[in-house]
């Protein structure tokens, strides 16, 4: 019996020992993380008992890719509210996971949107259209999210941006996003280029879109590409800047 | 004077029964010794406290009181081992390996290894006439065969002193006298065997003292010889005897006032011995 | 007397039990559990066709992941736990402590045989994992460069690039690593719980609790330590769990691994040292409670 007691006292002491360590650790894994999935009732609700207990023994991964295959499989039914509820479900699991908001972004404003657009079950055009913007926001909403969440990726800046562009037609956010993404390292070279284009096209902010588009351009050969060139002549063009300082004609 | 090869000294062991108030006292204030080169026979019914007395030797469990030592060294210290060899009762080794695999795995553990281990090996699979079976697995092996190469791999150390708990249990009659030749081949080369048992003709044939253990108390010890004489009778055993002889014989018999019990050999046998030694009632606590 | 013996620890005498040990699981035929494995592999592979390739990457890396995970914690439990057992059932136990042998060196030479089996079953399948994570990834890139065959190089490098980014991931092996190291705590907390425990799926049951308990100790201490309300059971209650209970969550990197998260290298040391201590403290736990143990 005394040696059981032992062990016992034994095995506390080490709880308490090793107690600082691991919530340090602890505390370093979050800050990694962000913000930890939190796998409260409404969840277990979602994915039922046997998916929450995976989920609490170290396969919360594993269940997340499940709901997102579920997802998938109601995209191709095109069953939108589903998709909708799975996706949040697929993200609060992994919210690591680019691909997730990506795809939930994606699905909400290209795809739900487009679809909502020509609902034929809805023959009310203004309501067709408000479900149409109720979709695009939804999509921003799941890129802000990813974004508070990773906010060290330049992936899901890049989609952002998309989304200003594309279906907000909001250039100058756009521009802000990409020129963002552009900061992150690991962003791809383009993100630089794609801000200064979006900027191109954002009324009122010219002068800063020439600026940036002739410090690529000054940059050299590699980043004189057609577009570039075109916007820049098309702003050199706009801004009246006069000829010495124009950059040269494309060579024939 | 010979260090003697097993000694127990006032040697108790009490083991508590869990989740009662009761214990159960498994043996008592034993003291035992076995001298360097016996065949020493530790005798007494199912519970008697043999094996347990077996184990404190062996430093598998450790005493209440007293204690235990093998060739001077305590038997707690793992360096007393080093000069034993054990074989438990209905042992079963590895199912997995060879009988030649258990042999080198026993042997490594002693620390020997190369090709002392290999002659070493095939030294036992032949002493113990498993040598056609050695790369067998043991789960092949019949009970007779596993008690053989358990008594091989008690010997693969060259110990001084072979415990042996039960070593003819289970095992047919030809399988048992083989062992039984074993033993006494090792005694002839020199080697200490304490073994217990409940087979008693066959303690009788190899030890040369023997122990009765009833209820954890040495009841009886001694020369398996001066056990068996019955101190008030005497044994006239004649060669050529004339009728006329014995008819003296018994006229003078007559006369005084001495008893003819028997006119055969009046021999008690170990297992009367055994049996009267062990039917005392249990000490009470 | 001889020579040999004589030192308090000798490697000879645990490596002899560990190749024993090893012997004895690989004959039990517990390798064929890696079937089971390529299985999933390959049923995986079939299975993902539909999906686009970050999908296909992410689900093949999860679902090979979390499999390594649990067969080898699995493996770690099971195989521990019938060790000491068997060996007290049959009774091999005596014949191997009635030599000079040692009984930690007993106890180190089981859980080294346990340990190198998880090694080689864990090198196995990171093996079959790799090379299917690679195939597919070259299968994907000559589809691709097909494809892009009238590009540009600079944009068919960067999706070269961006395919290779979403296969293989360098992040990929310590966290393996911190996989093989969270099944050796499990495999010591195995071989301490058998050494007290009544029968082998006692042990196992306590293990299986234990590794669930283990997941969510990290939530236990955070509700300890920052002392909310509630009655003083419950705090007690709460207190024994976060001291007594392993912290598993946090040797449970892979999800971020496979997420993409970059993990510092610092990060990985940590917690690396933790398993070992964990390993280590557990087995001398196992010790003292098999030293004085009557048998």
């Amino acid at each position: 019996m005394t040696r059981g007691a032992i062990l016992l006292l034994l095995l506390l002491a080490f709880g308490a020992l090793r107690l600082p360590i691991e919530s340090a650790l602890a505390q370093q894994h979050r800050s990694a993380h962000f913000h930890e999935a939190e796998l409260g009732l409404g969840l277990r609700e979602q994915i039922g008992q046997l998916g929450f207990l995976a989920a609490l023994s170290g396969f919360r991964s594993l269940v997340a890719d499940v709901v997102f295959i579920r997802a998938h499989v109601a995209w191709e039914r095109t069953q939108w509210g589903r998709v909708l509820l799975l996706f949040r479900e697929a993200t609060t699991l992994q919210p690591r996971s680019i691909l997730f908001w990506d795809m939930a972004a994606w699905h909400m404003a290209w795809n739900a949107s487009v679809a909502a657009l020509h609902d034929p079950a809805q023959p009310n055009d203004l309501l067709r259209r408000k479900a149409q913007r109720e979709y695009v926001a939804l999509g921003k909403d799941f890129l802000e999210r990813g974004i508070k969440n990773n906010p060290d990726r330049p992936k899901l800046y890049e989609s952002l941006a998309r989304l200003y562009k594309e279906k907000l037609n909001n250039h100058a956010a756009a521009a802000r996003c990409y020129a963002k993404a552009a900061a992150l390292p690991g962003a791809p070279e383009y993100d630089k280029r794609f801000a200064a284009y979006e900027l191109s096209s954002a009324p009122g902010q010219e002068r800063e879109a020439h600026k940036a588009l002739r410090s690529l351009y000054d940059r050299g050969e590699h980043e004189r590409l057609p577009t570039l060139l075109t916007r820049l002549k098309f702003l050199e063009h706009e801004l009246n800047i006069p000829l010495d300082q124009r950059i040269a004609e494309p060579a024939k | 004077m010979i260090e003697p090869a097993v000694s127990v000294q006032n040697l108790t062991k009490i083991f508590p029964i869990p989740f009662r108030r009761t214990k159960l006292v498994a043996v008592r204030g034993l003291n035992l010794e076995v001298a360097s080169g016996q065949v020493y026979g530790l005798l007494g019914p199912n519970g008697s406290g043999k094996s347990t007395t077996l184990k404190i030797i062996l430093g598998l469990i450790s005493p209440t009181t007293g204690g235990s030592k093998i060739f001077g060294r305590d038997s707690r210290e793992v360096r007393s081992r080093e000069a034993v060899g054990f074989l438990p009762e209905n042992p079963y080794f590895y199912k997995y390996l060879t009988g030649e695999e258990t042999l080198r795995f026993y042997g490594k553990l002693c620390g020997i290894r190369g090709h002392e281990l290999r002659t070493r090996t095939d030294e036992l699979l032949d002493l113990v006439g498993l040598r056609d079976a050695r790369a067998r697995r043991l789960g092949g092996y019949s009970k007779g065969m596993l008690q053989r190469i358990g008594l091989a791999q008690a010997l693969v150390q060259e110990p001084k002193l072979l415990v042996l708990d039960e070593p003819t249990a289970g095992v047919d009659p030809a399988g048992s006298s083989e062992i039984r030749d074993l033993i006494l081949d090792l005694k002839r080369r020199g080697i200490t065997v304490l073994l217990s048992s409940h087979l008693l003709a066959q303690v009788q044939e190899i030890c040369d003292r023997v122990g009765i253990l009833a209820h954890g108390v040495l009841v009886r010890e001694g020369r398996v010889e001066d056990l068996l004489a019955i101190e008030n009778q005497t044994e006239l055993i004649l060669e050529n005897a004339t009728p006329e002889l014995l008819a003296q014989i018994t006229t003078l018999l007559g006369r005084s006032n001495a008893r003819l019990v028997a006119q055969r050999q009046p021999q008690t046998t170990l297992e009367r011995l055994f049996l009267e030694a062990t039917s005392a009632p249990p000490h009470q606590e | 007397m001889k020579t040999p013996g004589h030192r308090p620890f000798s490697l000879s005498r645990v490596a002899a039990i560990t190749g024993n040990t090893f012997t004895e699981l690989v004959r039990l035929k517990i390798f064929y559990f890696l079937l089971l494995f390529a299985l999933l592999l390959i049923g995986n592979s079939a299975f993902m066709a539909s999906l686009s390739f970050q999908q296909e990457f992410q689900v093949l890396k999860d679902v090979s992941l979390g499999a390594m995970s649990i067969f080898t914690s699995l493996l770690a439990i099971v195989a521990t736990a019938q060790l000491l057992p068997r060996d007290v059932e049959d009774r091999t136990i005596y014949t191997i402590l009635a030599k000079p042998v040692r009984r930690y060196e007993y106890l180190l030479g089981k859980l080294a045989g346990v340990l190198l089996l998880l090694a080689i079953s864990l090198l196995a399948m990171s093996a079959l994992f790799l090379a299917v994570l690679f195939i597919r990834e070259h299968m994907l890139i000559n589809a691709t460069l097909r494809e892009t065959a009238g590009l540009r190089p600079a944009q068919v490098q960067e999706a070269v690039r961006s395919l290779q980014a979403s296969a293989f991931n360098a992040n990929l092996l310590p966290g393996i690593v911190i996989i093989y190291l969270k099944a050796s705590l499990l495999a010591s907390l195995t071989l301490f719980i058998s050494t007290f425990a009544t029968s082998n799926i006692f042990t196992i049951v306590v293990m299986v609790f234990i590794y669930f308990i283990g997941h969510l100790q990290s939530t236990a201490r955070e509700y300890w330590l920052q002392q909310h309300g509630g009655g003083w059971l419950a705090k007690t209650f709460v207190a024994l769990v976060t001291l007594a209970f392993p912290d598993l969550q946090l040797f449970n990197l892979i999800d971020d691994i496979v997420a993409g998260t970059a993990i510092p290298m610092a990060f990985f040391a940590q917690t690396a040292v933790l398993g070992c201590v964990y390993t280590s403290i557990y087995f001398f736990f196992a010790w003292v409670a098999f030293h004085g143990k009557e048998l």
